[in-house]
């Protein structure tokens, strides 16, 4: 055998003792369930102990040659064990390979070989020696840490909230997915940089102070109570964020984990939230108004009636006398009780329009309606120089509608398609009004203006958009509940020429509808 | 018409009352006023014939109440209702117990006095009504079988939407008859296409 174990060079005095020593650790050895393994690699006989046997759960004499141990491993381990221990002879060196071995109980056991190759004076290889050790207690361990670090790992990829992990010096340890997504730096950018990378000035080049600060006084500014504050993406581009932090102290020194929420979307929605209600308030004093507007019109009606009453009655006695002065008193008398009828007319119509319920829907001509509604719309359109035309189909004659409605979506229409050529050089209006299909009249009115912005095409028709500066944006969305409330359809188109074109139709009225029903 | 006919206005509302009166007065009739149906009805009545014209919303005792203890107690006087805008189905009503007419306030002062003046000159209102209605029972015949549905549920005081129901078509189609109703009759509003069909004794 080796010369370092050959008993032969030992005194015989000592053999005894020398002996009892080597056996006593044996048992050691032995006791502790450490395998013990020697490879002949001449010859491929082994000798092992009984604990190895026990490992391998078998008997001592089923392990003849290394290929019977090998046979024992875990079929995937089987062929890199082998690899590893041919590798090791060739350079004879030691090596380290764990490997799995299927118990007699049929449980799988974890084994760490550790061999020594050696050599005889020619370099030779001639044995291999090692222990085995039964580490399937730490594997199980080691299984159960990464299992529970990949959860871990899962849970952070999906939580919406990036996180940072940074060391006492304010080093990037972690970054996750999240936070790839929110700032547009990949982990191997930020990894093993400063965390101040991540911020804008002046925070950037203080923050080194701020860890300091913590360090030395332990007063904590965000650790546990987290604030908001702003980020600076990979593009340059600052955003609000929610920041938590939490302190570690491990083994390998302290850790400040630092949870980022994007706040971006929660304050446009809040800007947008208080916007809308600004927009409510104005509505609701819009409809308050519209109501007190109504019960005016009826207070104020009664008195009007009454002055008609007393001019009327005036006017009736004047008419028997012969006094000069007195056909003076009935002219103004007459042009008196004419103003009372315009202003009960006034009233009436703002009756009318702040008016709710049933509408009144009645065969009307689009002649007539247009001549009114435009007498009202295009007051001053001439003088700012703008061109308007006319073009109603001459097949085109009544249609069903409620007067005062219809005419309010056409002064609408007529006014905004003044207002969008405020600015322009050219400033044409034109009403086109024509028959279509399925019994409907087409009206159009196109202008030379601005035109809509595409992101405004979409949401035309909604409350309170507009483009204006001082418009509510409620004109085009009331404009579609009455058109709609006709059975007709309002939309928008680009004109042509520039600027936009508002269609909508109505039905058209004729005698045979109801006469054939 | 008798030259001494008395024409009484009830109204709650002071302006219209004392303005009416003053109206009426510079006329030519004579003119008693009430500010509440009691009040008119606790006065000594006068005799003869006369005209009340009476507001239809009031409060304790209302224009209809009135028009009924007028027609049970068997007095000879013609009643004329000022309804509100819109308050259709309650002139309907009035009409059926036994109103001389009915008219929606706002009014013009001239559709006033004619009423007035047919109502008292009974002889020549019923021969000009008649000569009236028989124009529009005319009219009444020309419309078609779905026109006279509907108009039959206007005149019974039911909305667009009740019509549509009972006859099994849309409010929008009721709409429709309605406006080709109003243009036939030649009424330029409700209350007056439902005056024209009430004298022409649809009811």
């Amino acid at each position: 055998m080796d010369r370092g174990r050959n008993p032969n060079r030992i005194g015989d005095e000592d053999t005894g003792l020398k002996r009892e020593g080597e056996e006593r650790l044996r048992k050691v050895i032995e006791d502790a369930g450490i395998g013990v393994l020697e490879v002949n690699l001449l010859t491929g006989a082994i000798s092992c102990s009984a604990a190895t046997a026990r490992l391998f759960g078998v008997a001592c004499e089923a392990l003849a040659t290394y290929d019977d141990v090998l046979a024992l491993l875990h079929p995937e381990d089987r062929q890199s064990a082998a690899q590893a221990i041919k590798h090791c002879i060739k350079e004879h060196g030691a090596s380290e390979l764990d490997y799995r071995v299927l118990g007699p109980s049929g449980t799988m056991c974890w084994l760490c070989q550790r061999s020594q190759v050696y050599s005889d004076r020619d370099n030779v290889p001639t044995h291999m020696r090692g222990v085995i050790l039964d580490i399937s207690k730490r594997k199980k361990a080691e299984a159960e840490l990464k299992s529970r670090e990949e959860h871990l790992r899962s849970v952070l990829e999906i939580v919406p909230d990036a996180m940072i992990v940074i060391d006492d010096r304010g080093i990037i340890i972690s970054f996750s997915a999240a936070a790839s997504r929110l700032f547009g730096f990949t982990e191997s950018e930020t990894v093993g940089r400063n965390v101040s990378m991540l911020m804008p000035e002046p925070d950037r080049s203080r923050h080194d102070s701020y860890i300091a600060r913590y360090r030395d006084t332990g007063q904590a500014r965000v650790i546990g109570v987290g604030r908001v504050v702003t980020g600076q993406r990979q593009d340059g581009s600052t955003f609000p964020m929610q920041l938590s932090l939490v302190e570690t102290c491990s083994g390998e020194g302290r850790h400040f984990t630092g949870f980022v929420r994007d706040l971006t979307e929660r304050e446009e929605t809040q800007a947008k939230l208080q916007e809308l209600q600004s927009e409510l308030a104005h509505m609701s004093r819009l409809t308050a108004m519209g109501e007190m507007a109504s019960t005016l019109a009826h207070e104020l009606n009664q008195p009007l009636a009454a002055v008609g009453n007393y001019l009327n009655g005036c006017r009736q006695l004047l008419e028997g006398t012969q006094n000069p002065v007195a056909s003076e008193i009935q002219d103004a008398l007459n042009e008196a009780a004419e103003q009372i009828v315009r202003a009960g007319q006034i009233i009436r119509h703002l009756r009318d329009f702040v008016a709710r319920g049933e509408t009144e829907k009645r065969i009307e001509r689009v002649a007539k309606l247009i001549e009114e509604a435009s007498a009202l719309a295009l007051v001053g359109a001439r003088e700012q120089g703008i061109k308007i035309r006319f073009a109603v189909d001459p097949t085109v004659d009544n249609v069903f509608a409620d007067r005062v409605q219809v005419q309010q979506v056409l002064i609408n229409l007529l006014r905004n398609a003044i207002d969008a050529m405020q600015h322009s050089t050219r400033r044409e209006l034109t009403l086109v009004v024509a028959p279509t299909k399925a019994n409907m009249v087409m009206f159009s009115v196109s202008d030379t203006g601005t035109g809509v912005p595409d992101d405004i095409a979409p949401r035309l028709f909604e409350p309170f958009m507009t483009t204006k500066l001082h418009g509510m944006g409620v004109g085009l969305s009331i404009s579609r509940t009455i058109v709609e409330s006709h059975g007709g359809r309002i939309w928008a188109e680009p004109n042509e020429e520039g600027g936009s074109i508002f269609h909508f139709t109505l039905q058209a009225a004729t005698e045979s509808q109801t006469d054939a029903g | 018409m008798p030259a001494n006919s008395l024409i009484t206005i009830i109204d709650d509302d002071e302006s219209m009352r004392k303005s009416l009166a003053f109206r009426l007065r510079a006329a030519g009739f004579r003119v008693a006023s009430y500010g509440s149906a009691l009040a008119f009805l606790d006065a000594p009545p006068d005799i003869g014939e006369g005209c009340v014209v009476t507001d239809i919303r009031m409060p304790q005792m209302d224009g209809m109440e009135l028009l009924r203890r007028i027609k049970s107690s068997g007095r000879n006087l013609h009643v004329i209702v000022m309804t509100g805008h819109g308050d259709v189905s309650l002139a309907v009503e009035a009409m059926k117990l036994g109103a001389s007419d009915f008219i929606e306030k706002p009014f013009d002062d001239e559709t006033l006095l004619t009423m007035i003046r047919a109502a008292l000159n009974s002889a020549e209102a019923s021969s000009r009504r008649d000569g009236k209605a028989l124009e529009t029972v005319e009219l009444i015949r020309s419309l078609t079988a779905r026109e006279r549905e509907v108009l039959d549920g206007l005149v019974a005081g039911r909305s667009n939407k009740d019509i549509g129901r009972d006859l099994d078509i849309s409010p929008r189609t009721v709409e429709i008859y309605r406006a080709n109703l109003m243009r036939k009759m030649r009424a330029t509003s409700l209350s007056e296409l439902i005056r024209i069909a009430i004298k022409a004794g649809l009811s």
